[in-house]
């Protein structure tokens, strides 16, 4: 495989990375729209039901690619004067990854009905739990320091 | 516009309206959007409905109610911690 076929493979093998990328990128935006937060509505009976949640949504991605002589190159000492490999001399490669996550918890429940139009928040009590926790560790924490310091 | 509009962006948006019971409701909500030259972060919440009967449009917030919760919850946490280290300080400070 000479030169310009190998870095023709890297780049468009980049290219359709980006590609992809994008399409996912656009996918997490899609996650901005109302409609991610908003359920359909549901009948029941004499009430239509809405939920409301909060969405939390991220991803990133990371690509890259190189070429470089080969090895057998380097120990033959092919390399030309001006310190450039031969054209058959040159491998390359190239990898990308990606990640994220996503969240998403009920706030609310809409109620449409005969008695008119209601809106019941919804308590996340593991989420106060959690906070409480976090917040207490981190407090007491900081206090067995401070007495620690001032015994010193 | 703000010069971080293209990194930052908040977007307020209508939902699709509902009828029932003679009552319109629409759906508002509100989302941030971070964009990174390779990242994407959207936070978007429900911030309230738009309720019309009989032409009349009024506007039923929707509250964070955790964090309602929370807050005082964490208040407390830390009033309590100060008081653990203010009382030890007084306690060293009488004792020398």
């Amino acid at each position: 495989m000479n030169v310009s076929t190998t870095v023709e493979t890297l780049v468009g093998a980049k290219a359709r990375g980006d590609e992809n990328a994008q399409r996912i990128f656009d996918r997490i935006l899609a996650a901005a729209q109302p409609s991610a937060v908003f359920s359909a509505p549901v009948v029941s009976g004499n009430y239509t039901v809405i939920t409301a949640c909060q969405v939390a949504v991220g991803g990133g991605f990371g690509s890259g690619l190189g070429v470089g002589p080969t090895k057998r190159a380097a120990k033959d000492q092919t390399m030309s004067v001006d310190g450039s490999a031969p054209a058959e001399e040159l491998g390359g490669g190239g990898g990308e990854g990606g990640g994220g996550g996503a969240s998403a918890r009920p706030v609310a429940i809409i109620t449409i009905g005969p008695d008119g139009v209601n809106v019941k928040p919804i308590v996340d009590a593991t989420s106060v739990a959690l906070a409480a926790l976090t917040a207490a560790t981190a407090m007491f924490a900081m206090v067995f320091r401070f007495r620690r310091a001032m015994r010193t | 516009m703000s010069i971080f509009a293209p990194l930052i962006e908040f977007r307020q948006a209508a939902g699709e309206s509902v009828t029932a019971h003679g009552f319109t409701v629409t759906p508002w909500s509100r989302a941030i959007v971070v964009r990174l030259p390779f990242a994407r972060v959207v936070w978007n919440r429900p911030i309230g409905v738009d309720v019309t009967a009989d032409n009349v449009t009024r506007r039923l917030p929707i509250g964070q109610a955790s964090q309602v919760y929370r807050s005082p919850v964490i208040g407390v946490l830390i009033i309590l911690a100060i008081a653990m280290t203010f009382n030890r300080f007084r306690r060293n400070h009488r004792q020398e």
